[in-house]
């Protein structure tokens, strides 16, 4: 059974992937119209406020899903939810750098035995590095059982 | 009722229900945008290849139907945090249901807190989540 704590000690709030980008208005727009999304703030790239959704934050990440060095832990990662706190807009056309880090590592026990949950935070910056909005990943394994 | 600032919410409110488009081409739209293309989300058939029942929607798709439903219902509202669970797969070309229910209120700060779920015709949930929505105090 792996040990969360020496898990934790080694691996959360360090960062272990980063890289620049930008995002398309034409995307933007495409991606809020396909959600339902009606106000011009997401959909008009001409309003002054045009912004991404935060469903569309949640498509950013560092490129990266684990630290290099992550141990296997016996089953394949699965994508069990994502979460986003939003503290600026996230405009188009803006150069930004993104940031991962290992946030959280927690389990859960269940009668077909234990499920692990690795949260990943994805750091969102602007070029002035104004903190623009964190994005969490939930990955869940299944944790392959002693042999 | 349109929501325009804090003092219009009443707690307990159920928003009003909200039907997104799953069509396969709109799912297929959604995810070239967000760069995530290919037969998971774009094909039925290559979908089952994969081993899946159908072509999915992506499960961050479902927020971007949850936050649509917000801002309908409150449209100087700003989603501050929203945090899902992606429970079952949802599938293309099969309706969803959105509902959502307001859980808390702070009328100091302005903001409240939904739980909302998106189901499928069988009431059964595919993702559910909360959010915290800013709205204007005045």
């Amino acid at each position: 059974m792996v040990d969360l704590d020496e898990l934790k000690g080694r691996f959360l709030n360090t960062e272990f992937a980063s890289r620049d980008l930008q995002l398309q208005a034409e995307k933007l727009v495409t991606a809020a119209k396909a959600s339902g999304e009606s106000r011009s703030e997401f959909i008009d790239s001409s309003d002054e406020n045009f912004q991404a959704t935060p469903a569309y934050l949640c498509s950013i990440s560092s490129g990266q899903h684990l630290p290099i060095d992550f141990p296997s832990l016996g089953g394949i990662p699965m994508d069990g939810g994502k979460a986003v706190e939003r503290f600026a807009p996230v405009k188009p056309d803006v150069p930004m750098t993104v940031k991962a880090h290992l946030h959280d590592i927690y389990d859960k026990k269940g009668r077909s035995g234990r499920m692990i949950f690795i949260v990943v935070r994805t750091e969102l910056f602007d070029a002035t590095n104004t903190h623009l909005a964190n994005i969490d990943s939930r990955l869940v394994v299944r944790e392959k059982p002693d042999s | 009722m349109s929501i325009n600032t804090i003092h219009d919410v009443e707690f307990g409110v159920e928003l009003p229900v909200f039907e997104p488009d799953t069509s396969l081409a709109n799912v297929g739209a959604f995810a070239r945008a967000v760069g995530w293309g290919g037969a998971r989300f774009e094909s039925h058939e290559g979908a089952r290849e994969e081993g899946f029942p159908g072509a999915l929607v992506p499960g961050i798709m479902g927020m971007g139907f949850l936050t649509s439903a917000i801002h309908q219902w409150a449209p100087s509202g700003q989603v501050k945090h929203v945090d899902t669970v992606f429970r079952a797969p949802m599938l293309a070309d099969t309706p969803a249901i959105i509902s959502a229910v307001v859980t808390d209120i702070d009328e100091d700060e302005g903001i409240v807190e939904l739980d909302m779920t998106v189901k499928n015709t069988k009431d059964e949930t595919r993702v559910f989540g909360t959010a915290k929505v800013r709205l204007p105090l005045s």
